[in-house]
């Protein structure tokens, strides 16, 4: 039984089924990710969490746009949002159990995605673009100007732990980091679990040829607003744990800026894998690092170099290799 | 009316920014009865065929299927009233498998929470259904291919396949042996015939041969109405449609 | 009474600034396809090379023909290296124009450095309402702005005009006609980026030249876009009018929430009419 293969047609789309031959660079991955980290200097396994963080938020995209085709710019609005409101709850109103804090800022995400769904789905393609764009400016303005709840410019700053209410717990960063690793492999299993059913390959055929969908009997308009309702839920989890991580959270983190970026690392890493987000993230991540101890002044030069070469050239994103080599 | 028509048109209309496409299509199709639509090109046969099936809106009349009016129905809605339909050109899923095409076929005329979470058991009789029209095009063992891999014959046997997945009661084909070659068409027609056993169905067609080999009734769409409906023996004996074919086949 | 002229002519003139800035990426996005993310960037470098040539002695007028030509070669070069490659692939256009916004704003902060740069008004003096003074050089403003608007409608009657929305419906077919496609969309991509870069210097006395402004401009030109549609030259004036005039009524009487009643408008627009006043559904 040989598949035939074929090049992808466009960025946003590798048909990779999802599988790298089977299980083994997801077992070897998960072994290093469960018992490296604590023999790594504290610097480098801070970017390891900074980098489960910010895949959780890059799948949570390739959901909306690698699957399902919506490129939306402005799906850092709902990573921001969410640390917002932890931010928010914690440090202006001091309710600190995480388990008041995770439900409402993930509540009030999908809340605002249920929002922001309505008002983007009435529109396709280039206008799509656009309309997230504007309603991720909207949200950014507001966090920017409304100074006595957001800070404003300064934005939310404060160190913070997740309060479990659990004796005992002293968080150090290595806890913190096992922590952040529960929800990367919750978020990737629940995700993973939910493009191999139906729904996956639903939302592949939306983004394939929508009007043949509908023909089939398919509510195209309602599988949309759900995924993209999932995709701001997992961008939201990923902004909760970035204010835990950052200790600040501040306007540039809804805005297009954001946006641009994780949509790089869906594109650079493979859109439509799942996996293909987590290694562009690291990627990128890593670089940024590099660049920050060597050319801090040039990074964005070398960022949006990368950017304009990968849309070039990399077209299926680096998943698209990966799977091709280990298919041989 | 001893019974309700499977399909009905009642006046439908369509103009596209001031150009008209036809004023006034009227019919009614019984359930069971295989209906040919024919034309002159550029009658606005696909155009009705898309009206019918939700694609574009009418700009004026009615549209029923049994006793229910879908004039403003959207197109998935009508699907699980039982119409379904094919293209006249190839709307396959191209990054996707044959197998996942037809189980998204497959799929379609479920619930919505079905559609999505429900995996189609191989054992499913509507699966194996499929199953044995794909082998009978020879498609089954090429079913883990991509669609794009495939010939366009064979894609668009899968078309037509695709729309027979939900066991339709009314099935609209547009053009259905559109660059077919003969011997491919006679497949095409042949798997047409057996699966459509009791169905209603209506199709366009410009090879009469087509035509009568799968249709008994005819209707014909020039000038922008319905000029003439009935069997094909009343068609063929009809002086104006003889007119508008004169030197066509 | 003077007030109301006052706030009148701040929203004229604000308003022909949004139209500057707004209309190369209206042009582009209008008669190509094409969403330019850098037009902002390109606006930036525009704007400092223009100061440049000011501080050297320049002519204001010329240095923000300068300004806009030295835009508009990067442009070229973004067109033809590149975006030439991708006719057709939205998304990978938008992916390549968002990597020049980094890449031109670090350039210029490279060249230039971070500081924000200041340069005079072309024109001092302000004629009198009432009691009240007005810039003259926010009038000069208004009437570059026609110009540019008078011209741009007049380039679209033209049959270069039609040529690229063929080309956009129709590729093969245009070039068929024995029409050079590809210098033609070149052509109107690199105008679309000498607005932006022209636009530059002009705003300068009104919107200042640091580096953030390659994404503040870009906001603002996309909100020009979206309320009033992607189709039309007309759309981006009307919205650039608009928004000039509720912007300087709304600060007047909600003075400390600046640019509120332009976020009002697109959330307005987004709710009621998504592709923009002038815009057709996609």
């Amino acid at each position: 039984m040989s598949k035939m293969e074929e090049p992808p047609l466009s960025l946003a789309t590798v048909t990779g089924p999802g599988k790298l031959a089977g299980l083994i660079p997801y077992i070897i991955t998960g072994l290093l990710l469960l018992f490296l980290p604590p023999f790594l200097p504290d610097y480098y396994q801070s970017l390891l969490v900074k980098v489960l963080i910010f895949s959780i938020f890059a799948m949570s995209l390739d959901l909306i746009m690698g699957y399902a085709g919506l490129p939306s710019l402005g799906h850092a609005a709902f990573f921001g949002f969410a640390g917002y409101i932890g931010g928010i709850l914690m440090l202006k109103y001091d309710i600190n159990s995480f388990w008041v804090v995770m439900p409402a800022s993930l509540l009030g995400t999908v809340a605002l995605a249920g929002l922001f769904g309505i008002i983007a789905l009435r529109v396709r393609g280039i206008y799509f673009l656009l309309v997230t764009f504007a309603l991720g400016q909207l949200l950014f303005y507001i966090a920017w100007y409304w100074r006595s709840m957001t800070g404003g410019d300064d934005g939310l700053v404060g160190r913070l732990t997740p309060q479990l209410g659990i004796p005992g717990i002293t968080w150090d960063p290595t806890i913190f980091y096992y922590f952040v690793l529960l929800f990367f492999v919750l978020s990737f299993l629940a995700m993973r679990w939910l493009t191999q059913l139906p729904f996956g390959t639903a939302l592949k055929g939306i983004e394939q040829r929508e009007l043949r969908m509908e023909s089939l009997g398919y509510d195209t308009w309602t599988i949309k607003y759900l995924i993209y309702i999932i995709g701001a839920l997992f961008a939201g989890l990923a902004g909760l744990l970035f204010v835990y991580f950052n200790g600040f959270i501040v306007p540039r983190n809804l805005g297009l800026a954001f946006s641009g970026q994780v949509m790089f690392m869906v594109i650079l890493g493979g859109a439509a894998t799942l996996y293909g987000p987590v290694i562009g993230c690291a990627i990128i991540l890593i670089l940024e690092y590099i660049a920050s101890l060597y050319f801090p002044e040039r990074w964005p030069l070398l960022f949006g170099s990368a950017f304009i070469l990968t849309a070039m050239f990399v077209r299926g994103g680096v998943a698209f290799y990966l799977d091709r080599f280990w298919n041989r | 009316m001893d019974r309700l028509d499977a399909l009905r048109a009642d006046k439908v209309s369509k103009s596209f920014e001031g150009l008209q496409v036809f004023s006034d299509v009227s019919f009614a199709l019984k359930s069971g009865e295989r209906w040919a639509l024919i034309g002159p090109n550029g009658a606005g046969k696909s155009t009705l065929l898309n009206i019918l099936s939700g694609v574009l809106a009418a700009t004026s009349g009615q549209i029923w299927i049994g006793a229910e009016d879908v004039t403003r129905l959207p197109m998935h809605r009508r699907l699980h009233l039982g119409l379904s339909r094919s293209y006249q050109l190839n709307t396959l899923f191209p990054r996707l498998t044959v197998m996942e095409n037809i189980l998204l076929a497959l799929n379609g005329h479920s619930s919505l929470k079905n559609q999505l979470f429900h995996r189609i058991k191989t054992t499913d009789r509507k699966f194996q259904r499929m199953q044995e029209m794909l082998h009978s095009v020879g498609l089954w063992v090429k079913r883990n291919s991509y669609v794009s891999a495939l010939s366009y014959g064979e894609q668009r046997q899968m078309e037509i396949a695709m729309s027979l997945a939900s066991e339709p009661k009314i099935l609209l084909l547009d053009e259905p042996n559109a660059g077919l070659s003969e011997s491919e068409s006679t497949n095409m027609v042949e798997m047409i015939r057996n699966v459509t056993e009791g169905s209603t169905l209506l199709f366009s067609a410009h090879d009469m041969d087509v035509v009568f080999s799968l249709a008994d009734r005819i209707m014909v769409l020039a000038f922008g109405k319905i000029v003439a409906q009935g069997t094909c023996s009343e068609i063929q004996c009809n002086s104006l449609v003889r007119e508008i074919y004169l030197g066509s086949e | 009474m003077e007030t109301f002229v006052l706030n009148f002519l701040n929203g004229l003139s604000f308003g022909a600034v949004l139209f500057l800035l707004a209309s190369g990426l209206s042009l582009v996005l209008g008669l190509m396809g094409i969403l330019n993310l850098a037009h902002g960037a390109l606006f930036l470098f525009g704007a400092y090379v223009g100061i440049s040539i000011s501080k050297a002695g320049g002519n204001f007028l010329v240095a923000a023909l300068l300004g806009g030509l030295a835009a508009a070669a990067v442009g070229l070069i973004m067109e033809r290296v590149f975006l030439r490659h991708l006719r057709g692939l939205i998304l990978e256009q938008v992916l390549i124009s968002f990597g020049f916004i980094y890449v031109i704003t670090n350039a210029a902060n490279w060249i230039w450095g971070t500081a924000t740069q200041v340069v005079a008004s072309p024109i001092s003096g302000s004629i009198v309402v009432g009691s009240m003074h007005f810039p003259k050089y926010r009038l000069y403003l208004v009437v570059i702005g026609l110009a540019v608007y008078l011209g741009l409608y007049l380039f679209d009657k033209t049959r270069i005009g039609a040529m690229v929305r063929a080309g956009m419906d129709n590729p093969e077919m245009t070039k068929g006609l024995g029409i050079n496609l590809e210098l033609v969309s070149t052509g109107v991509f690199c105008l679309g980026i000498f607005l932006a870069g022209f636009a530059g210097i002009l705003g300068v006395p009104i919107l200042g030249a640091y580096p953030e402004i390659a994404l503040e401009a870009l906001n603002l030109a996309l909100i020009v876009v979206v309320v009033g549609g992607t189709g039309s030259i007309q759309g981006a004036l009307l919205a650039s009018l608009l928004l000039g005039m509720l912007d300087s009524f709304g600060t007047a009487f909600f003075p400390g929430l600046a640019s509120f009643s332009i976020y009002i408008a697109l959330i307005v627009i987004l709710l009621f009419r998504p592709e923009g006043l002038l815009g057709r559904r996609a």
